[in-house]
Parts: C-alpha cells; structure tokens; sequence
C-alpha cells in the first residue's frame, strides 16, 4: 500500500504541472505534442434496497459503493504508447478500498489494420465489459447485471497477456473493429463469510477469447459477436477439513447491437454462459454442467447536454434447463437519470424492480437460501463521480 | 489506506475544479473550414475518414505519415458544429466516446486548443496536422479541404 501512496504521490505533481500547463495557455500545449496524460475518477454512491440485501448491505441503505481511480499514459513516437491505472473500490464484501493496477500495457500500433497491446488488458466482452465501471460512459450507475455482473469483476475484466486488435475499412460495406487475446487472470482469494467451503486457491492457466464488432454503413450502428474460453482451478476446503480440487472450464459468448442516432442510444445483447465443474472427489464436491442464458435491452435519450433519462430490461436465468422458482431467474427493470451537472461532475438516480432472486447473493442475506429470498423486490441508487 | 482514498478523491476534485472553467465561446457561428499543414496535398477528404481521423480510429494519411487531429474545446460553437456535420455525433457523445477509451486504456483524444489562433498555429507548425476554425480566422497558410 506504501507503494501505492507513492503513486498518489506522483500522480499529485503530475497533475499539478498539467493544471499549470493548462493555466500556461496553448503556447504550453504546442511545445509539447505529446505530454504526459493524466487522467482520474471518484464515484461515491448509495444503495438503498428492500427485500433483500443486494452487493452491499443495502436493506438498511449503504455507502459501499466507492471507486476511485487515476490513469498515466504517454505517447512514445508515433506508434508506441505505455500507461497504466491504480483502482481501488468499496463494493459491500468486494473491494475495501484494496488499491491495485488496473490496467498497464504497452500499445505498439504498426498500423490501423494491427496493433499489439501487452500487459494487463481490459477484456473486450460485449459492447461495455471494457468501459463497464467508467461511469462518465454510461447512463447507469449499474449496467444490466446479467451481462454485466460488477461483484465479478475481478473475473471479468482484464487479462495479463497480449491482445491483437485492429480496424479496417471495408468501403461500401462499413468498418470492422477486431480484437483478439491470450493470457490469465491473476486471482486474490477474497473472504467468504458465512460459506460453508474455504477457498484456498484459485487460479485461471489460460483466458482466450476474441470480439467482432461489425460497423454498417449506417451511421452509428455497430453488430458485435464476443466470445471468451477460459479455465478456472480451485482449491477448496471442505468442513471438517477434507481437500478437494475443482476446475471449472467455461465458454462465453454474447451477440451484441447498438444504435445510436443523434441523442438516443439503443442497446440489446443476448449471451450464453456455459460453464462445466470438474471434481477430484464428486462424493464431497458434486460435479455439474450448467448453460445460464443473459440478454438485457437498453433505451437512453439525451434531453439536454446535462439531462439524460434512460431505462432498461435485463434477464438472467443461472441454468436454461431449469427456469422454475424465484431463484432460478431474475428480472430487472431499471430506470435511471443522469444529470450532467459541469463537463467533469455526474450524479445519477436510478431504481430498479426486481423479479426472482438468481443474482442475489445468499452470504449477504444470513446464508438464507435464494429459494427462501424476498420476490419481488427493489433497489435504488444515487451515484455521483466527478472526473478529469 | 483511507488516507489513499482520501488522497485521490483531492487530487480528482481539484483536478475537476480546474478543468471546469468554461472554455470562450466563438464570436462567429456562420461556418467552419476543416485546414491541414501548408505542405499537405490534401485537396477533399471524405467525411467518414475526418471522422475517423477525429475519432483516432485511421491514424494514418495515404502516405503513411501520422494523422495529428486538433479539437476546439467542448463548449466552442466551431467544435459543437464540426461535431455534429462531421463526426456525425454531439460533443458530449464524443466525449463519452473517449471517456471510454481514456479509461480502459485504449487511446487518448486530440488535443484541445481554445481558440481558432492556437488551432491556426497547431495546424501550420505540426506536420500532418488537421484541424478546423470558423470562417473569419486569417489562416496564415494553413490549407483549407473540402469535406464531401
């Protein structure tokens, strides 16, 4: 932690010589063409749910709901660029406030047609799983969590590894985006209160995965398919003290659409998860096959530079081939408001109604069983972040 | 570590504060040209490829040499205009746009100048540069293209 206070540190004078160079006036930004970039973020929100208590301990109304993060990059020559970010966040049991890199890399770009990055790379998944906890980005202060599950970020979000990616002009017939990569996911074993089973490892050998998104020759709409292999091995611990070795290999896939003419936007994706678990003793950990199916549809409309109204539909049933009782689905319907309030201050209103209890996560609720959780039930959130 | 929190949350509010004040408007409303170095022997360029160029997804002219974008700044009517008749999205869209990227990691916007002189100035003193400025400015030798 001593190591990232020195970062803050350093991230304080660089900022420090930005604003002057800014206070400077364009001569500054004309000798310098490519000066260091700064940039940086703090949301702090509230949660507030009834029902059930949901990513934090909402029931009673929470401020786990902080993030924060600051960026460095620079421009090395023409084609070469390097940076990285520290992130830390509080999310109920997720996070507190642990500072880490969030992403680093170098990004060498031959030409349009082909770049490489390598480092520690946001996973291109869908059309928001890179810019998913970016809220200057977004109208919501939660993207649909089917999709988008935030308390699975670690999991989700970026790949230590290399990442080919590119764009293409293809005439008559629109634009291509393509992105590929390779690598793993460095995992912390988090505590688990009120779990019956103790992970003592957890590991991911290998990530690979791939997204395509397809630019028509219509303005501002794009198609995308993303697909993502990986493999997960675990060690548990199971009461009262027998060892069991799990591995868990998964393929994700989404289909993705959105348009966005002039101040709408309008978003759909459906995606399949399919996720197998492999025991080295089925007699104490069972094994298991499972396909959750994940689609949410998205509407946003952009009223006036600071006002801007949004709502969406998410769907998510953890296992297709059964889709009976309020813990085998959840629906949500959200509405949101995002106010604009200067070109570097957010705040966002946001409520949810909430059918079944599939996302819910038991630990946070007394270890009661979702079977035996709350539906229906809801959950607001306030939201503010100011960035630069 | 709260005292890190803590820490970050000044440096993102003083940072914030900074950044707000609002950039001077334009005077002149009435157009826009779209200007590139004085050596370049650009004559039109299509709209899709400026806005790509904008957008910093083709970094690269014909020749191979390097694209150098310039922005007016987010509130400048130039920039509101160039925005919507030529990226083909509103400013706060675009903004969105590299918000995007500047935080994963995947690409940093053009600079922003305040004034049409200072992008006159970009345009002219940085090969490959492109820009765009209100009818009225002297463009001291910077070339004007046609967008189609």
């Amino acid at each position: 932690m001593g190591g990232f206070r020195s970062s803050c540190v350093l991230a304080t004078c660089l900022v420090a010589s930005s604003a002057r160079a800014r206070a400077d006036g364009d001569e500054a930004a004309l000798a310098d063409d490519a000066p260091v970039e700064v940039h940086g973020f703090v949301s702090q929100g509230f949660l507030l749910s009834t029902g059930n208590d949901y990513l934090a301990h909402s029931k009673r109304g929470s401020f786990e709901f902080s993030e924060a993060g600051i960026n460095v990059s620079k421009a090395l020559g023409d084609r070469l660029r390097v940076g990285l970010q520290f992130f830390t966040r509080d999310l109920g049991p997720n996070g507190d406030y642990r500072a880490k890199l969030d992403w680093f890399f170098f990004d060498y770009l031959w030409k349009d047609e082909l770049g490489v990055r390598a480092g520690r790379v946001k996973l291109p998944f869908g059309l928001y799983n890179d810019t998913v906890d970016i809220d200057a980005a977004h109208t919501f202060a939660l993207l649909p969590q089917s999709v988008y599950p935030t308390d699975q970020r670690d999991f989700l979000l970026a790949q230590t590894g290399v990442e080919l990616y590119g764009y293409r002009d293809l005439g008559a017939a629109g634009a291509v985006d393509y992105r590929a990569y390779g690598g793993t996911i460095f995992l912390e074993v988090a505590d688990q209160p009120g779990s019956p089973v103790t992970v003592v490892e957890l590991t991911i050998p290998y990530v690979v995965g791939g997204r395509v998104l397809w630019e028509p020759p219509v303005d501002r709409l794009r198609i995308g398919a993303s697909a993502q292999v990986l493999r997960l091995d675990g060690d548990l611990l199971i009461p009262p003290g027998a060892a069991v070795s799990v591995t868990l290999p998964a393929i994700l896939w989404v289909a993705s659409l959105e348009y966005a003419p002039d101040q709408l936007l309008i978003a759909a994706e459906y995606s399949r998860w399919h996720v197998r678990l492999e025991s080295s003793d089925p007699m104490l950990y069972p094994e298991s096959r499972s396909t959750s199916e994940r689609a949410y549809a998205l509407i946003s409309y952009r009223l006036s530079p600071w006002l801007q109204p949004g709502a969406y539909y998410s769907l998510y049933y953890p296992d297709v081939a059964d889709r009976s009782g309020r813990d085998a689905v959840q629906h949500d319907a959200a509405a949101a408001v995002r106010f604009d309030i200067s070109t570097h201050w957010i705040l966002k209103l946001e409520g949810h109604l909430m059918r079944g209890t599939a996302d819910v996560e038991p630990t946070l609720n007394d270890g009661r069983p979702r079977a035996a959780l709350a539906t229906p039930w809801s959950l607001f959130l306030v939201k503010g972040t100011a960035y630069f | 570590m709260r005292i890190s929190l803590v820490l970050v949350v000044v440096v993102v509010a003083v940072a914030a504060v900074v950044g707000a004040r609002p950039s001077p408007s334009r005077a002149d409303e009435s157009g826009l040209r779209v200007i590139v170095h004085p050596e370049s022997r650009v004559i039109s360029l299509d709209r899709k490829f400026v806005s790509d160029a904008f957008l910093k997804k083709r970094t690269r002219w014909s020749d191979d040499s390097v694209i150098r974008p310039v922005d007016q700044g987010p509130r400048s009517a130039v920039r509101r205009r160039f925005s919507v008749e030529v990226v083909g999205r509103p400013v706060e869209a675009v903004r969105r746009y590299w918000s995007q990227l500047v935080f994963s990691g995947r690409g940093l916007p053009p600079p922003e100048l305040a004034s049409d002189l200072a992008i006159v100035a970009y345009v002219t003193s940085h090969p490959g540069a492109i820009g765009y400025v209100s009818e009225a400015v002297d463009l001291r030798g910077a070339r004007v293209v046609q967008v189609r």
